[in-house]
C-alpha cells in the first residue's frame, strides 16, 4: 500500500500549517528522513520529511496553501506501487497513522492521570491525552490549565467556504462604505469582522501593541508584538497590492521657487484678514489635482476588464498614526479653493490622530499623495494604495544649485523631488512622464494653472 | 418624597384605590387577619372589612374563578395567589376565562381584575414555592404582564393595572418587598408597554426586570469605574412590551445581553432577542446576543444550589466583561 504523507501536528494547539515550499517534485524519489518540504504554523518553520522511502506522487497541496495538519497532502509510492494503489483518491483526508507522524508527535505518548483529572477533562471537554503532564501523572491542575490555554489560542477563522464572518454591524457599514469585506482582517473572535475593523480605529483601540511575552523561537529570542487590526490591514492592502499591481516609478525635480513665492504672497493676505495659513502639502494637493485634470488615466482605477476614469478628483492624504497610517481624503480637491483645501488637510489630519474621522472621510479617494518632507527625506518610491492607480511621494524641499538658463547660469534654488508609483497595466511610462511634466510645469509657473 | 417600600408601595396602591373606587376589592388566602403571607395587606382587614378583604379556602382555581365572574359583572377584584407556582392550578381560569372573554364576547364584555403573585428564588422556598412563570403568562393571548422593580413603578404599575379593563397578572418579586425607594404619597399611574432605561451607556444594553434590575445596575455601577458604560433597559412590563426602546438601546450600543430569573429554555429573553434580530437593530449587532437565565432547573432547596440556579452578581459581571471582550 502507498504511503501516506500528511500534514504533521507539532504543536500542541496547532489546526493547521501553511506549505512554504516544496523541496521535492511529483514523481521524484525520496528517501524516508529526508527533508521534503518546509510548512509554516503560526509560530515556526518546520523542515517534514518523508515517511517513507519511496516515490512522491499525488502532491495535493501546493505552496501558500494551509492544510489542516493530519491532512494527506501526498502519497509515496513504494517498489512495485503504482497510483492505482492509492486507496480512493478523491478522499481528501485519512486518519493519521501515529507511526509516520513527525517525532515531536511520536514523542507524545500518553501520560497516566488521576480519575479527578479524568473527570474535568470530561467535564471541560478535553481530550485527556492531549493534556501535558506537569510531573508523572496528569492533575486535574494540567487538565484546567490546558483548557485555559486552549480558550487563549487562536481559533480557526469561523468562515465558511466563500462566506466571510462577520457581524451584521460590520456588514451594514462596509455595505454603505462599499467596502468588500474579504479585504478586511476581522479582530473578532474567530477571525470575525467587526465594525471596528471597517470603520476608522477608534483611539484607545489603535495603540501600538506593547510587546506581549519573550518568546523562544529555536535558539532566537524575540518580543512578540501582536498586530493590531490597523496593521493588519495595512499589511495586507499593501502586501496585495505590491504583489499584485505593476509598479513603475518616475521621479522628478521641480523648483519651488514661485510656488513658495505664491504661498507667501497668499499667507501675507491670509495673516491681514485673519484667515488661516495655506501649508506646501495644499500647495501640491492644488497642483496634482490640476494636472490629474489633464491626465484622466492617473485618476482611474481598473475593475475587472474595464478602466474606470473617475469624474471626481478626490485627494488622498496620507498622514502618520503612532500606531499606522490613515489616508484621509479631500473629496472634489480639484474644485476646492486653495484656503478650503488647506484647511481641510489640517482638520482631517488633527482627526485622524485622534481616531475621530468619519467613514466617508476615508473612502472614495481617486489619488493619493505622501509627503516625508518634514523628516529630511529628499526622496522615496511609495506603494499604491488600490483601487486608486497612482500615488506621488514628495520628498523634502532642498536647496541645490540648478541651471536656470540657456547660458548654463548656476543658480541655488529650492527644489523638490517627486515620485510617481504608477500601476503599469492602465498606465504606461509616457503618460505617466506628461502627467509629471505637468506637475513641473504646474509648480514653476503656478500662473498656467489659473 | 417619602421613602417606602415595595411592598408598603403596593399596599398603598391597593388601599388608595380601595377607597376612590368602592368596586375594588381584594381575595385571596390569608390575607385578612395575617395580613397575607409577606404581610401586603396588613391593616387592610380593620380598614375595609371582610366584605372588601376577602378570605378564602385553599383554592387557587375558585379564588379566580370568582374574581373572574366578580370583573365580567363590573367589579374591580384584586386576587392574591400567595406564591406564584400555584398560578399553574389556576391556568384554565387565568387563560382560558379572564384571557378570553373580552374576545369571545366581541369586546361586550371587560374582565378588569389583577391578579398578584410574588414570584422568584432566593428565600429557601424550593421547587414548588420559588418559580418565575412570567413566560408562561405572557405567551397567553389576553393577558397582561407587570414585572416592577422599583417601589416606585410597583406602586404606578398597579394602579394602572386595577384599571385596565382586562386582566393583568402582577409579579412581585419576594426579595424586593423590603427594598426602598420614593414614592409620592398621590396617586399615579405608569403606562404599560413603557419600559425605563434605568441607567444610561453606550457599550451594551441589558435587558432586564425585577431583581435581575437590581442586580444588573450593581454590577453596571461597579464596572463604570473602569469605564466600562452599560445601559440597563428595566422593562417593566413583559406584556406589552416596549419594542422601541429595546431597538433603540440594541442599535445605540451594538451589543444586548438579557438577564432575568425565569430558566432558559423558551424564556422571554428568546422573545427580545427575536424582536431585535427582526428590527433595525439588527444592522447595528457587533456581537452574538447573549441570554443570561435561570438554569434549566426546579429551584433547589440547598442554598447554595438555589444561589447557582439563577444568576447573581459575579455571572452578570462575567458576561458582561466576556461579551465586551468578544469571547463569543
Amino acid at each position: 500500500m502507498p504511503t501516506e504523507f500528511i500534514m504533521p501536528k507539532v504543536d500542541m494547539d496547532q489546526e493547521k500549517a501553511t506549505i512554504i515550499s516544496w523541496n521535492k517534485a511529483e514523481g521524484d524519489e525520496v528517501k524516508q528522513d529526508e527533508t521534503v518540504l518546509v510548512v509554516e504554523t503560526d509560530k515556526v518553520a518546520i523542515d517534514v520529511t518523508a515517511p517513507a522511502t519511496g516515490k512522491l506522487v499525488d502532491i495535493r497541496f501546493k505552496e501558500g496553501d494551509v492544510v489542516p495538519v493530519a491532512t494527506v497532502i501526498a502519497y509515496v509510492l513504494g517498489k512495485g506501487e503504482t497510483m492505482a494503489d492509492i486507496p480512493g483518491r478523491t478522499a481528501a483526508t485519512a486518519a493519521p497513522k501515529p507511526a509516520e507522524t513527525p517525532k515531536a508527535e511520536a514523542a507524545k505518548a500518553p501520560s497516566a492521570a488521576s480519575p479527578v483529572a479524568i473527570r474535568a477533562a470530561q467535564e471541560l471537554g478535553v481530550n485527556i491525552n492531549d493534556v501535558p503532564a506537569s510531573s508523572g501523572r496528569i492533575s486535574r491542575e494540567d487538565v484546567e490549565q490546558y483548557a485555559e490555554s486552549l480558550k487563549a489560542a487562536p481559533q480557526q477563522p469561523l468562515s465558511e467556504a466563500g462566506k466571510v464572518a462577520a457581524t451584521p454591524a460590520a456588514r451594514r457599514l462596509a455595505r454603505e462604505a462599499g467596502i468588500a469585506l474579504e479585504t478586511l482582517a476581522g479582530s473578532g473572535p474567530h477571525g470575525r469582522v467587526q465594525a471596528q475593523d471597517v470603520m476608522a480605529p477608534a483611539p484607545a483601540a489603535a495603540r501600538p501593541a506593547a510587546p506581549v511575552a519573550a518568546v523562544s523561537t529555536g535558539e532566537r529570542q524575540a518580543k512578540v508584538v501582536p498586530l493590531t487590526s490597523m496593521r493588519q490591514k495595512i499589511a495586507d492592502r499593501l502586501q496585495a497590492s505590491f504583489r499584485d499591481i505593476p509598479h513603475i516609478f518616475l521621479t522628478v525635480e521641480a523648483d519651488v521657487t514661485r510656488l513658495e513665492d505664491a504661498r507667501k504672497r497668499l499667507n501675507e493676505i491670509a495673516a491681514r484678514q485673519g484667515n488661516s495659513k495655506v501649508s506646501l502639502t495644499a500647495m501640491l494637493v492644488k497642483v496634482i489635482a490640476w494636472g490629474l485634470e489633464r491626465n484622466p488615466y492617473l485618476n482611474a482605477s481598473l475593475v475587472g476588464q474595464n478602466i474606470h476614469l473617475w469624474e471626481d478628483i478626490n485627494m488622498g492624504v496620507a498622514t502618520a498614526l503612532d500606531e499606522g497610517l490613515i489616508v484621509p481624503v479631500v473629496h472634489n480637491a480639484n474644485k476646492l479653493p486653495l484656503r478650503q483645501i488647506s484647511e481641510s488637510i489640517t482638520d482631517l489630519s488633527k482627526r485622524a490622530r485622534e481616531g475621530k474621522l468619519a467613514l466617508s472621510e476615508i473612502k472614495g479617494g481617486t489619488f493619493t499623495i505622501t509627503n516625508l518632507g518634514m523628516f529630511d527625506i529628499p526622496q522615496f518610491n511609495a506603494v499604491i494604495n488600490p483601487p486608486e492607480c497612482a500615488i506621488l511621494a514628495a520628498g523634502s524641499v532642498v536647496r541645490k544649485p540648478v541651471v536656470v538658463d540657456e547660458f548654463d547660469s548656476i543658480e541655488v534654488r529650492p527644489i523638490i523631488s517627486l515620485t510617481l508609483s504608477a500601476d503599469h497595466r492602465i498606465v504606461d511610462g509616457v503618460v505617466a512622464a506628461r502627467f509629471l511634466n505637468d506637475l513641473v510645469e504646474g509648480i514653476e509657473s503656478p500662473e498656467t494653472m489659473l | 418624597m417619602p421613602e417606602i417600600t415595595y411592598l408598603e408601595a403596593i399596599r398603598q396602591a391597593m388601599w388608595q384605590e380601595m377607597k376612590r373606587d368602592d368596586r375594588v376589592f381584594l381575595i385571596g388566602e390569608d390575607i385578612g387577619r395575617y395580613g397575607g403571607a409577606f404581610g401586603v395587606s396588613h391593616g387592610m382587614l380593620d380598614e375595609f372589612g371582610p366584605e372588601r378583604i376577602i378570605e378564602t379556602p385553599i383554592s387557587e382555581p375558585s379564588i379566580v374563578g370568582a374574581a373572574v365572574g366578580a370583573a365580567v359583572v363590573d367589579m374591580r377584584p384584586i386576587v392574591e395567589i400567595m406564591f406564584m407556582d400555584f398560578t399553574l392550578m389556576t391556568f384554565d381560569q387565568i387563560a382560558n376565562q379572564a384571557g378570553k372573554m373580552h374576545y369571545m364576547f366581541g369586546g361586550k364584555a371587560t374582565v378588569p381584575m389583577v391578579i398578584r403573585m410574588p414570584g422568584g428564588s432566593g428565600t429557601g422556598a424550593a421547587a414548588q414555592h420559588s418559580q418565575s412563570l412570567e413566560t408562561l403568562l405572557m405567551h397567553m393571548p389576553g393577558l397582561k404582564v407587570a414585572v416592577p422593580s422599583t417601589p416606585y413603578d410597583a406602586k404606578g404599575l398597579l394602579l394602572s393595572a386595577i384599571r385596565d379593563p382586562n386582566p393583568v397578572c402582577f409579579v412581585e418579586h419576594k426579595l424586593l418587598y423590603k427594598t426602598k425607594g420614593e414614592v409620592p404619597e398621590e396617586q399615579y399611574t405608569i403606562p404599560f408597554g413603557v419600559a425605563d432605561i434605568k441607567r444610561q451607556g453606550k457599550d451594551l444594553t441589558i435587558v432586564s426586570s425585577g431583581i435581575m434590575v437590581h442586580k444588573s445596575l450593581a454590577v453596571v455601577n461597579r464596572l463604570a469605574e473602569e469605564g466600562i458604560d452599560v445601559e440597563v433597559v428595566d422593562v417593566r412590563t413583559l406584556k406589552p412590551l416596549d419594542n422601541d426602546t429595546i431597538i433603540n438601546s440594541v442599535a445605540k450600543t451594538g451589543k444586548l445581553l438579557v438577564v432575568h430569573e425565569a430558566v432558559e429554555t423558551a424564556g422571554w429573553a428568546g422573545e427580545i432577542m427575536a424582536i431585535v434580530s427582526g428590527s433595525r437593530a439588527f444592522d447595528y449587532l457587533d456581537a452574538p446576543m447573549r441570554r443570561l437565565t435561570g438554569k434549566n432547573v426546579p429551584i433547589p432547596y440547598n442554598r447554595q444550589l438555589e444561589r447557582a440556579a439563577v444568576p447573581q452578581e459575579e455571572d452578570i459581571e462575567r458576561e458582561v466583561r466576556a461579551i465586551l471582550k468578544g469571547e463569543y
